[in-house]
């Protein structure tokens, strides 16, 4: 994959704004139906090789996706977003615009404009004010960028989007079937994030069709990843190396954003109040904390999974928090979880990962009634 | 004041056996027992007769205040709850895990509802989630808007909405009618609780001031026990009595008060003797503080947010729910600490950097520098955890707060 800079370069040169949005799950397809390019600010390791920016504004027990984020915006932001756009997808991300702001002004450079929704995070009697807050955006959008609205281009984008995510769900069945490396598909979908959705579904259709012929890699034991993003690629390796199969994922840049788009909506509005309260489960959606163990155990089921391998991101704290109960609840059904924590200071090597990887898949050897694929 | 038992102080461990003993006997009695988070407002539980509040932070301060907070911590630990967690959350899944063993307060009784806000932080709802997995109970969110300015007309009317919902839940959980009576008295014995408040902090402004930051931390436990009833207006009135009093006597905590600071972050729990004790020997008295004086006051400001009496009780809290510091953008927290510093007269601004809190202490590195520049304050940032003492060095603490006084100083001799 190009880094997230230069892909971002390629973006910009079909003269549309593009919006950098923060994590976890934007509205895109609103964004796309306006003439805008969404990008979501994440899987930045390889595109900001230190934060030393990030570092004179943001405290070093903030998680790696905002610190990294925070470098990637104020080194590059000015010049390559004409825009940024976040909701209050977590406690630490709600605290960096306007630290943002006052790196970007330490260089003397303007800020691009800003954007913002609060998301509910309630399942009922919440859905008129996310309604508003949608149709405040939709005003904000037009009024920065003279772009305007359509119900009928946004079904058009949201059926986009939806294609994207199918195809990212037939990539991980491909994973799941040994025609494709995990590290692979997340190389794929990293590169995604950085492309127009119809591009991205051209780059999803081709490595979908590579994987059509391609020879099932030798049988292994089926484990689930978790995690905010997927384990960066010497983990992969070494998890594949171990005799390990990722044969589904939890993971918040993956499974919990392509797993899941409302069927039946009648406008944009009603579109976005059941994307957000019926999204895929995930740590940062705090009301859909009942749903997530069930939908985790449902994952490691239908996968066939023999085990669970969690890689926390360090400092989430929403992650961390349900860790013991998800572990808990995993270990009672019998699936085995290994805990690994990634963070921003990891120098990258293998060896801090490799023997606990490695006893890990010993121990699953050892079983019985594996589900080896 | 925190050196000899004065009469507010006695009155305060009277107040807070009390509170205690009576959410006990009253749950024992079958009342109707709600968690709450810090920021959700009381008074709406005063307006049931029969349901009782505990509020499982406040107890977990009060654990850490007595000494057991690492211990407490140590026990979440070893149920897989990872050390980056915040320190309060460990202390309440710790204390809880073993029945409250090492509880100063016997614990706090089996909840019937929790009600948990994402205002101060999100990480709450996946704490109070923690509880409702475990014991089965239903979990009410209050989702209040962050604010990057003045809090809009629209979030307002959202959280009156969800003020609304928890009402109507809790009436139906109970089969008891909310009583509107009742929560306009609670509202209106908070108001008067609050102006006492205010009073009391206002004698940070005298030189020497009145009292100490610690001071404050101390005797903010009521806010979290009593609210809503008769005793907190009278504790605070004695509060700021007494301390009228001793001020007019020219009885001052630190008598030869050299230094005044400002404190940034929540209170160390665990230092609160020590670290008041070592700056008087230096003639240093952190006199003021955003967590203590936010209270009864807007985002963003100092100034009392008073409930008169033809102002809805609901709208009044609805309106406050931005107050505490963490649920406010930079531009907000900033505005607060300039009238604090104007107001009371500060020589330097300590910013305790609290990895177990990153809500308060992620955009504290503008904040100094943004201070600093603005007011020409010497700042110092030192490392704490609210809490956990596991996760404070004293000797580089101490060694950075006098270096700040270093400073202070050498800005007067130039
Ligand atoms: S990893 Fe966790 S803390 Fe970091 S940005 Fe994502 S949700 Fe927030
Ligand atoms: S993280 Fe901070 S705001 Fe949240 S519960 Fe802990 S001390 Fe309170």
């Amino acid at each position: 994959m190009k880094n997230a800079r230069a892909m971002i370069e390629q973006l910009r040169k079909g003269g549309k704004p593009v919006v950098g949005c923060f994590p976890l799950y934007p509205p895109l397809e609103l964004m796309h139906s306006m003439g805008l390019l969404p990008v979501v600010l994440w899987g930045l390791r390889d595109s900001v090789s230190d934060t030393r920016d990030a570092d004179r504004h943001v405290q070093p027990y903030a998680c790696s996706v905002a610190r990294q984020l925070a470098q990637f915006v104020i080194a590059d932001g000015p010049g390559l977003l004409d825009g940024l756009f976040f909701y209050n997808a977590c406690d630490t991300l709600r605290n960096l615009p306007e630290l943002l702001r006052e790196g970007i002004a330490g260089s003397r450079r303007i800020t691009p404009p800003m954007f913002r929704v609060h998301v509910p995070m309630k399942e009922d009697g919440a859905s008129g004010y996310l309604a508003n807050e949608i149709a405040n955006l939709i005003k904000a959008l037009q009024a920065s960028y003279g772009v305007s609205f359509s119900e009928e281009r946004f079904a058009r984008s949201v059926s986009l989007y939806e294609r994207a995510r199918r195809l990212c769900r037939r990539l991980e069945d491909a994973v799941a079937e040994g025609v494709l490396t995990f590290a692979g598909f997340s190389a794929a979908l990293a590169s995604a994030n950085f492309l127009a959705v119809e591009d991205q579904i051209a780059l999803l259709e081709s490595t979908l069709s590579d994987c059509e012929g391609s020879i099932t890699q030798p049988s292994a034991t089926r484990v689930i990843a978790s995690g905010i993003l997927p384990p960066p690629p010497v983990i992969c390796d070494l998890i594949e190396l171990a005799g390990l199969r990722v044969a589904g994922n939890d993971i918040a840049s993956m499974h919990r954003s392509y797993a899941f788009s409302p069927e039946a909506w009648g406008n944009v509005r009603d579109y976005y109040v059941a994307f957000y309260r019926d999204h895929f489960p995930c740590t940062t959606l705090l009301h859909t904390a009942d749903r997530r163990v069930d939908a985790v155990v449902d994952i490691v089921s239908s996968r066939h999974a023999d085990a669970f391998v969690f890689v926390g991101e360090k400092f989430c704290e929403y992650e961390y928090f349900e860790l013991p109960y998800l572990e808990q609840q995993l270990k009672k059904s019998g699936v085995p979880v290994l805990s690994i924590e990634v963070s921003i200071d990891d120098d990258g090597s293998a060896e801090t990962f490799r023997t606990r990887i490695d006893a890990f898949a010993e121990l699953l050897s050892g079983r019985e009634g594996r589900h080896d694929a | 004041m925190t050196r000899e038992k004065t009469r507010a102080g006695k009155h305060l461990s009277e107040l807070l056996m009390n509170a205690y003993m009576g959410i006990h006997g009253r749950a024992a009695e079958g009342a109707f027992v709600v968690w709450g988070a810090i920021i959700v407002p009381p008074e709406i539980f005063r307006g049931f007769e029969n349901v009782v509040l505990c509020v499982p932070e406040s107890h977990a301060a009060l654990c850490a205040g007595k000494g057991v907070g690492s211990e407490e911590c140590l026990k979440a630990e070893a149920l897989g709850y990872s050390m980056d967690l915040c320190s309060y959350a460990r202390i309440d899944i710790g204390s809880l895990s073993d029945g409250y063993q090492d509880s100063p307060t016997f614990g706090l009784p089996r909840p019937d509802l929790l009600v948990s806000d994402n205002n101060n932080c999100s990480l709450l709802v996946k704490w109070f989630d923690v509880h409702r997995r475990e014991m089965g109970v239903p979990h009410f969110i209050l989702d209040v808007p962050f604010c990057y300015g003045p809090q809009q007309e629209k979030d307002l009317a959202y959280i009156l909405s969800q003020f609304r919902d928890l009402i109507a839940m809790v009436e139906s959980m109970t089969g008891e009618t909310f009583d509107e009576g009742r929560f306009r008295e609670a509202a209106h014995h908070t108001a008067e609780g609050v102006r006492q408040w205010k009073r009391f902090m206002s004698f940070a402004r005298h030189r020497p001031s009145g009292l100490t930051v610690f001071d404050s931390f101390v005797q903010m436990a009521p806010l979290f026990t009593s609210r809503g009833t008769p005793e907190f207006a009278e504790h605070y009135k004695l509060l700021a009595d007494e301390v009228a009093e001793r001020v007019a006597a020219g009885v001052f905590p630190v008598p030869n008060e050299k230094y005044r600071l400002l404190w940034d972050n929540i209170a160390p729990w665990h230092q609160l003797r020590k670290m008041s004790e070592r700056l008087a020997e230096l003639g240093a008295n952190i006199v003021a503080a955003p967590y203590t004086s936010c209270i009864g006051s807007l985002e963003g400001s100092f100034a009392p947010f008073d409930l008169d009496k033809d102002t809805d009780p609901l709208w009044h809290l609805a309106r406050s729910q931005n107050h505490s510091v963490c649920p406010m953008g930079m531009d907000l927290r900033l505005a607060a600490l300039g009238s604090a510093i104007e107001e009371v007269g500060i020589d330097g601004v300590v910013f305790a950097s609290n990895r177990s809190c990153k809500v308060f202490s992620v955009m504290q590195m503008d904040e100094q520098r943004l201070i600093g520049e603005k007011y020409g304050l010497p700042t110092v940032m030192i490392d704490v955890d609210h809490a956990d003492v596991r996760k404070f060095s004293e000797q580089s603490a101490y060694l950075r707060l006098e270096a700040l006084l270093e400073n202070i100083e050498a800005g007067r001799v130039g």
